[in-house]
């Protein structure tokens, strides 16, 4: 590897020499942001919790941070585990079975595919809460307690605020096709706002996400709004819309912090928020209130989270929050 | 033809004198012994074949000289001087080069840049210098010619060239870069009639200009047309070891197709 | 040849005028390189979407397409160049993301200049590709299986790196550090070039692809990747390092993800620890519909660049033609093959002729 060594060598010595001489940045960066404190508790009890997670995703890791902050409030072993897959999400819930736990936390994306398994759970005594996902099936299969927003319910409200604040046509972008929540949100919107039609983007690569959007923008130049339904679609719709020169609106469901702060700066219109983080504290929170107390919350009906609309009127604590990440 | 062979051979090569001497070379791959007591000297002006049936040793043999595998018995040497090859490259820097059978050249690559593919000629020193194609072209092209290989253009993939004009353009390129011992492969084994008397002919046009050749092959008729020395291997052992003098075509014909062994079966199927 | 010269060497007859030997016709060798269907493809769809889709014809949907095939393009020069030499990258891909990461999240958390991230980050693609290689010539196994376990590995890694130092799973907004403005201008920015503005990532793109033809070509560099693909056992028995030529080729591919990896980063600010997986195939596509042999051996980077313009234009020209997004997949399939079977088509023609 004799060839190698000389580049190699003299591009480590520009990194020595880089590192050396670079000047700390003067601002942003978290030496220059006040530090996060921690919390702590015992251990009693062992709750299962398992989703349909992307690994990766900043809304999953909402849901996650929420749950593990009721866990350590409560003193409470969280066993997190995820597979997009649904049978195999299933065999997560089998192996939870298997293990004993106290308490079961899972969503139900594919209700036919995980259903059937979390039935074994119930039926094996373990107190067990649906989340998220599965608002329409999860009475079906033993469940009574049910955390998270109603989809369509979401979508019609940002049907209903577009047609109250900028009525025109608007496009729903979905960046995974077939998946039934996001469809479902794009149908809530069309039920309240007729003139939306929908564009399928691949979420996985952020910058074709932006190029597809833009293309959409110069092919129908009428285009009033944009509703993306997650926040990292959101800002590649943002810069799409600089890139193409539209005057369209971006609208979106769920926040983050560059979210937050679009929003505060005007760029993007409002937010739906389903508040991911109250579904997974809550998920948590509600099992050790039925196996401490046999409290039973929500009296066999779903409790939504959302939605939530944050727009300029109440962005203000938000901002922070959203850094925090728990909005 | 043989002006490439003139022109480009050592000048100081003079007929008979020891390139390469083995002396009990064996090789083991762990606890199996390939190959054991083998010696071999190719003499500069000379012709060394090397025959055997499959699985006889020959491609260890070949392996070993030409730096692929080394040795784990015996010594190895060049001009006189003892020598372990770890690398294809370390045998070629002592000017052994190696023409075998399939993998003599890159099919989908041009003539031009099978015939200088290891040693490019480029306009300048420094790491990212661009090749001189037009000189290579011209190189590649007048050197085929007097050989008598006649390719459409020197541009085509050397793919599309017959399997003897790809032997030859092997060994023209050993020759033309110095070499000054030639290991062929089963030069003749996949080729017709007409392609193997093509090879032999520029395989004996390289002994007349002074190189030493190691010539392998399990055929015996192809063997005596070019060979002075011959030795035939079996199961990794010699089993013969004779000059052309000593020895005639007969003698080799019947040592190969089994020999002592053959003699005997027939004794015993007699009717 | 003469056929006295085993018996007579001393007196060779000059050699007889060399017959019929000709250059092929400009035609014929045009039609013999790799790129050739690709070509041929590329101006079939475009002609194809130009015609169907009035909002393509504008430049403003050029430049969209530019940008398109350029995100592919810059990692496919790389990923074509070691299809050539005759290995695969499954890493590329998510390696892309890992160098964003990495860049974002050492320049923050420490509050560095963004430049000794880009920097620092270049060191790690390097060794990832580094390590590709090494380990790929080390060991044997092929690199399909190889690149598939750095795969696997760098997704985790992403992952739990992410959250461990920065407790989220994407990195922080960048955008007020030191140096962003400079990287970005370098890695993001948009070229007015008078008539229409394109991303600069698309003069990279260009770049780099005539940097990959004239190495590919024009060196010895080159020669010795075709060979070490063609043919790796004959490669080493004339002489060519065939470990360094791979583990060189690897490196390519990973300082290509690296600068995709940095445009990422400088265009988005952030970067989630998710991202990029499924692109490696998108890269391998590309170098394939552009000529290059699954095999080794053949192929060009212009090839590569040209199927990567037929993607770009294919994904992009179906939501310019306003067709049923329904059906998106279904039209880039279609639209694939057709660019696949013009192509064979093409070259079978051009095998004919020779």
């Amino acid at each position: 590897m004799r060839s190698i060594g000389t580049p190699m060598k003299a591009a480590v010595g520009f990194a020595a020499v880089g590192l050396a001489l670079a000047a700390c940045s003067s601002e942003g960066g978290a030496r220059n942001q006040p530090g996060a404190a921690g919390a702590a508790g015992g251990e009693e009890y062992t709750i299962a919790m398992v989703t349909h997670e992307a690994p990766g995703d900043t809304f999953w890791d909402k849901i996650r941070a929420g749950a593990e902050a009721a866990a350590a409030n409560h003193g409470i072993t969280l066993n997190y585990s995820n597979n997009q897959d649904a049978g195999e999400q299933a065999t997560l819930v089998q192996n939870a079975i298997d293990s004993g736990v106290d308490g079961l936390a899972t969503t139900l994306p594919t209700p036919d595919a995980i259903g059937p398994t979390v039935q074994d759970a119930v039926d094996a005594g373990i107190p067990t809460v649906a989340f998220n996902a599965g608002i329409n099936d999860y009475q079906n299969y033993g469940v009574t307690m049910y955390f998270g927003s109603d989809e369509d319910l979401a979508g019609q409200t940002v049907g209903t605020k577009i047609s109250e604040e900028n009525a025109g046509h608007t496009v729903c972008v979905i960046q995974e096709q077939g998946q039934v929540q996001l469809e479902a949100r794009c149908a809530g919107v069309q039920k309240t706002f007729p003139d939306t039609e929908i564009l399928y983007v691949s979420g996985r690569d952020l910058p074709a996400v932006q190029q597809t959007i833009g293309a959409k923008l110069q092919q129908d130049p009428s285009i009033a709004n944009v509703v993306a339904l997650g926040a990292d679609i959101a800002l590649a719709a943002n810069q799409a819309k600089a890139d193409s020169g539209s005057q369209a609106q971006v609208v979106t469901f769920d926040l983050n912090a560059d979210v937050a702060q679009a929003i505060e700066s005007g760029e993007i219109l409002f937010s739906v928020d389903q508040q991911p983080y109250v579904q997974g504290y809550m998920a948590v929170t509600s099992l050790w209130l039925n196996l401490t107390n046999g409290n039973d919350i929500g009296g066999g009906g779903p409790v939504l989270t959302g939605p939530s609309v944050v727009d300029q009127t109440n962005i203000g604590p938000i901002v922070e929050y959203a850094q925090n990440n728990t909005r | 033809m043989t002006d490439t062979l003139a022109e480009h051979a050592a000048p100081d090569l003079k007929v008979g004198t020891p390139l390469v001497e083995m002396e009990g070379v064996g090789k083991s791959y762990g606890a199996i012994r390939a190959l054991e007591g083998i010696d071999l000297r190719v003499n500069a002006g000379e012709v060394a074949c090397v025959l055997g049936d499959n699985g006889a040793g020959k491609s260890t043999l070949i392996k070993i000289i030409s730096g692929l595998h080394p040795h784990t018995e015996g010594t190895v040497k060049v001009d006189g001087k003892p020598v372990h090859f770890s690398s294809p490259r370390e045998s070629l820097d002592h000017g052994i080069a190696t023409v075998y059978q399939d993998l003599a050249v890159v099919g989908l690559m041009e003539v031009w840049r099978n015939f200088f593919l290891g040693s490019e000629i480029r306009k300048g020193k420094y790491p990212m210098a661009p090749l001189d194609i037009a000189a290579m072209r011209e190189i590649a092209d007048t050197e085929l010619q007097k050989m008598g290989i006649v390719v459409k253009d020197i541009n085509q993939p050397i793919g599309t060239l017959s399997g003897g004009q790809r032997q030859c353009v092997a060994i023209a390129r050993a020759v033309y870069f110095g070499a000054r011992v030639l290991i062929l492969d089963e030069p003749t084994a996949a080729l017709g009639v007409k392609q193997s008397g093509v090879v032999l002919k520029y395989t004996a046009a390289a002994r007349d200009a002074g190189l030493g050749v190691v010539f392998i092959t399990h055929n015996p008729h192809h063997a005596y047309l070019v060979g002075d020395h011959f030795i035939i291997l079996k199961l990794g052992r010699r089993v013969l070891d004779k000059k052309r003098s000593e020895v005639s075509l007969e003698e080799l014909t019947t040592e190969m197709a089994g020999g002592q062994e053959l003699a005997e079966l027939s004794h015993e199927l007699k009717r | 040849m003469s056929s006295s010269v085993a018996t007579k060497p001393a007196a060779p007859p000059p050699a007889a005028p060399p017959p019929g030997r000709a250059q092929r016709s400009l035609f014929s060798r045009v039609l013999g390189r790799p790129e050739v269907g690709a070509l041929a493809a590329a101006i079939v769809i475009f002609a194809f979407f130009y015609a169907v889709a009035p909002p393509f014809r504008t430049l403003p949907a050029l430049a969209t397409v530019l940008y398109a095939s350029s995100t592919i393009g810059i990692v496919a020069v790389g990923v074509a160049l070691l299809m050539i030499g005759g290995e695969f990258d499954l890493s590329a891909g998510v390696a892309v993301t890992t160098s964003a990461l990495a860049a974002g999240m050492i320049t923050f958390q420490f509050s560095l200049n963004m430049w000794v991230g880009v920097v620092v980050s270049l060191l790690i693609a390097l060794t990832i590709g580094f390590v590709n290689g090494w380990l790929v010539m080390r060991t044997g196994i092929p690199s399909f299986l190889i690149t598939l376990s750095t795969f696997f590995i760098l997704q985790g890694v992403n992952l739990g790196v992410t959250k461990l130092v920065t407790g989220t799973v994407a990195t922080p907004n960048t955008s007020a550090l030191d140096g962003f403005a400079s990287a970005k201008a370098v890695f993001a920015s948009d070229i007015p070039l008078g008539f229409m503005t394109v991303k600069v990532t698309v003069l990279w793109w260009l770049l780099f692809v005539a940097v990959g033809t004239w190495l590919l070509l024009r060196t010895r560099t080159g020669n010795w990747v075709t060979a070490s693909g063609g043919n790796q056992a004959s490669a080493r028995a004339v002489g060519v390092p065939v470990p360094k030529v791979k583990i060189g080729l690897f490196m390519g591919v990973a300082f290509l993800a690296w600068f995709l990896g940095m445009h990422l980063l400088f265009n988005f600010s952030t970067v989630q620890a998710g991202l990029g997986i499924g692109n490696e195939f998108i890269y391998i596509i590309a170098s394939v519909v552009g000529g290059a042999l699954l095999t080794g051996g053949y192929g060009s980077a212009v090839g590569s660049a040209l199927g990567a313009f037929i993607f770009g234009m294919t994904t992009q020209g179906i939501v310019y033609a306003g067709w049923d997004p329904n059906w998106f997949r279904t039209f880039l399939g279609v639209m694939l093959l057709l660019a696949v079977m013009v192509n064979l088509y093409i070259k079978n023609y051009a095998a004919q002729r020779r």
